[in-house]
């Protein structure tokens, strides 16, 4: 194996993903999940509400029933808070005493832990969100217009929307089993 | 402590097969939803029984996205903490199969529901 021995290359994939801080992972984790969770939700809203809202000028009717396509959309969001607070309260600082560096016989293993599983922990929440958010926004924007001209297939079209729905809860679930096993070490190895 | 098979950035590409696992085929299920949900809503306007008929690819989507869900969750309980005395217990080794085994079950969910969306909508039309 050879290793370049230059001051200009690093060790490769493993020096890169462990120079970043485990803190830096986690509160991307926490951004990532929310932020795109929220995008997921908000291009399900704008899809199912801008039908919504033309198939209502000629059939005003639809108007109440149809706002639980926007209501489904907006769980995603919901989904993307709840697992953003969960990680939040998960994040710990150092205990008192250890201003400048880390010290040596810190517990780095769990530490790189925690980071690197709360980071996925969010990535999925918000991935997830992002496909289940679409989803329901375009079957919630044909539930619409096809509820403007009969209304009796609206039940039926509830079926789609809930199996669209029903893909931003198993992010949830991955997220919460992946940040279960994530706890920070607060104090050096030797003292806990 | 840390050796260089069992190095701490292991766990990062065992969690990204997880990530890959879950979203991949939850798109993939996405896409199969939607393509499949609209021709459904469409076909209804004109033929209202066959609604319930045609869910069929929808629920086959949903299918889909459970599979991602069982593989993500298999992978995510099978990476271990590391141990009180500071010793990884989860190798580089193991890291890049669930790494893979998470992009295999995701691409191809990814595939798959995509497949079934494309198929229902003609289906359904048809």
């Amino acid at each position: 194996m050879s290793t370049c021995s230059s001051p200009y290359c690093n060790a490769g994939w493993g020096e890169l993903l462990s120079s970043l801080s485990p803190y830096g992972y986690a509160n991307f984790g926490i951004a990532f999940g929310l932020g795109f969770s929220v995008v997921g939700a908000a291009w399900g809203i704008w899809l199912t509400g801008s039908s919504l809202v033309g198939a209502a000028v000629k059939a005003p009717r639809i108007r109440s029933k149809n706002l639980i396509s926007v209501i489904f959309c907006e769980a995603t969001a919901i989904y993307g808070v709840i697992m953003a607070i969960i990680l939040a309260n998960k994040i710990k600082k150092p205990s008192d005493g250890i201003t400048s560096e880390l010290p040596e016989d810190w517990d780095f293993p769990s530490f790189y832990y925690a980071g690197y599983g709360m980071f996925s922990a969010g990535l999925s929440v918000g991935l997830t969100n992002i496909a289940s958010g679409v989803s329901v926004g375009i079957a919630g924007s044909s539930c619409a217009i096809a509820d403007a001209q009969d209304s009796s297939l609206f039940v039926k079209i509830l079926i789609v929307e809930i199996f669209a729905s029903a893909l931003g809860i198993f992010g949830i679930i991955v997220g919460i089993i992946e940040s279960n096993a994530a706890n920070f070490p607060i104090a050096s190895m030797s003292q806990e | 402590m840390t050796d260089a098979l069992c190095p701490s950035y292991a766990v990062s590409l065992g969690y990204l097969g997880v990530v890959a696992a879950a979203t991949l085929s939850n798109f993939g299920a996405a896409w199969g939803t939607w393509k499949s949900g609209v021709s459904v809503l469409n076909t209804g306007i004109r033929h209202p029984t066959s609604v319930m008929k045609n869910i069929i690819p929808i629920v086959m989507a949903g299918v889909i996205g459970i599979y991602g869900l069982i593989v993500a969750v298999i992978l995510a309980e099978s990476i271990p903490t590391p141990s009180k005395n500071g010793d990884n217990a989860y190798s580089i080794y193991t890291a890049m199969s669930h790494l893979c085994a998470g992009l295999c079950c995701g691409a191809s969910g990814l595939a798959a529901g995509g497949c079934i969306g494309i198929v229902g909508d003609y289906g359904v039309r048809a």
